[in-house]
């Protein structure tokens, strides 16, 4: 995913411990419409792996996770 | 000497009854006003809860008269509060009455909202009150074998370890009544894992597969089906049951989210090493009500009270306290078999589980004595 890519909603969960992110990002999840684009932004390094799996299991799309200036970004596409 | 200071607690479950009873130990009755509002006429322990289905403990002794439990001094008002003005320092309650303060600690815990999940009401058994564990036990003396599916539904839930430590007691309970073999434990968790912290989900996850308890890991529940006996995840996944035990969805009190104080989650975000609401130095939240990224449980709210009496203690007599609440918590959980493990961790320090001893579980059984008799009068 290149830097310009805009997701459709933004999940904050910078310092927040696990499992705290991915919480978060699957209570968007389950107010968002298929097609979007979810980020979710946190300093735990557990959410990398995490999330990532959750994304896979669901059946949704992980787009990337991406290393930011001292926290990750794990970007999915909600597909179903 | 007049009252300097009043201090004004909301919630009479451990974190209200604790930080009275502490607060109450280290300041002059004639300097200082306790005041806690609250309205449960019972306050019960619920470590106990997941004892009682299996009749390990009889539940009398897991409740007491709350009005008895504070320590001569405290002002106990039994009434609910509706509403929370932290910019004119007032709280509004159900009888009409107005309180202000000078410092008010919110500890008014979690509620269950089984709304949240289509088909739990009528299906789903718990162990989260007095009421469901008795319910509980009496659907589990009739069971003769087949499905059982235990596990939380959302994340944040009570006691974390409670749902492994009451799948442990189930497989002890079904093989004394010689129906281990027709029975399938099946254990499902939201996360990657069996428990939040990987070190103890490791350690469970092991004990899990020695005992035959089958596990299912990224199963978030999304409803019951009661027709089929089928519960369904967010994942897309389904398991059979002919019972199945489920922690309910868990919120914090709606007069939180209506007085502006938390969003729809209903806890509230405090400073995590100083346990003060946003911009208030006269404001703190303590317990359950907390959004702090540390178990939901009596020994939380028993470590955070102890900071936070010392704390007002100092402050209200004009002294300087320079300690901060590191997220310590402490708490013992069943392994099964007659055996326990305590955990000790912070914010920084994830906790070990390696050793688990008969000592441990003594003390766990023990619990509710040392809880009512020491704990709550805030003497340890």
């Amino acid at each position: 995913m290149s830097e310009e890519v805009k997701p459709n909603k933004v999940v904050d969960a910078r310092g927040s411990f696990c499992p705290g992110p991915l919480m978060e990002l699957i209570k968007e999840y389950k107010q968002a419409a298929v097609g979007d684009v979810i980020s979710v932004y946190s300093t735990d390094t557990g959410t990398k792996r995490d999330a990532a799996a959750w994304i896979n299991k669901s059946g949704n799309e992980l787009i990337g996770v991406f290393e930011r200036n001292g926290y990750y970004e794990v970007v999915m596409k909600k597909k179903r | 000497m007049p009252i300097i200071s009043r201090v004004l607690i909301l919630g009479d479950g451990a974190a209200g009854t604790i930080m009275a009873n502490k607060l109450r130990l280290l300041t002059d009755r004639k300097e200082v006003d306790i005041t806690v509002i609250g309205n449960s006429p019972k306050h019960y322990f619920k470590p106990d809860g997941v004892h009682i289905p299996f009749k390990l403990k009889k539940y009398q002794n897991s409740i007491k008269p709350t009005r008895f439990l504070f320590n001569y001094g405290v002002n106990y008002v039994q009434d609910e509060v509706t509403g929370i003005n932290v910019e004119n320092r007032n709280v509004g309650t159900r009888s009409g009455k107005q309180f202000g303060y000078d410092y008010l600690i919110i500890a008014t815990g979690n509620r269950f909202d089984p709304d949240e999940i289509p088909g739990y009401a009528t299906e789903a058994h718990h162990f989260y009150d007095l009421q469901h564990s008795i319910e509980l036990g009496n659907s589990l003396d009739k069971f003769q074998g087949g499905n059982i599916v235990i596990g939380p539904s959302s994340i944040p839930y009570q006691c974390p370890p409670a749902p492994y430590e009451f799948t442990f007691l189930l497989d002890q309970y079904l093989r004394s009544r010689g129906i281990r073999d027709k029975t399938n434990i099946h254990y499902m968790y939201p996360l990657n894992r069996v428990f939040t912290i990987e070190n103890v989900s490791n350690f469970v996850e092991k004990l899990f597969e020695e005992k035959g308890i089958e596990t299912h890991t990224l199963f978030n529940v999304e409803s019951v089906n009661p027709d089929t006996k089928e519960v369904l995840s967010l994942e897309g996944e389904s398991m059979k049951y002919d019972l199945l035990v489920l922690v309910p969805p868990h919120k914090g009190q709606k007069v939180i989210t209506e007085s502006g104080l938390a969003g729809k989650s209903g806890y509230i975000d405090v400073d995590r090493h100083k346990l003060n609401y946003g911009k208030f130095d006269d404001v703190f939240a303590i317990g359950d009500a907390t959004n702090l990224p540390i178990s939901k449980a009596g020994a939380t709210a028993h470590f955070e009270s102890e900071y936070l009496a010392n704390r007002l203690a100092h402050d209200i007599s004009g002294g300087i306290y320079d300690e901060i609440y590191n997220g310590e918590v402490a708490c013992t959980t069943i392994t099964g078999s007659g055996k326990a493990i305590t955990l000790y961790f912070s914010y920084d320090r994830p906790p070990r589980a390696s050793f688990q001893s008969k000592m441990d579980y003594l003390l766990k059984w023990t619990s509710a004595d040392t809880y009512f008799s020491g704990m709550l009068r805030g003497v340890m």
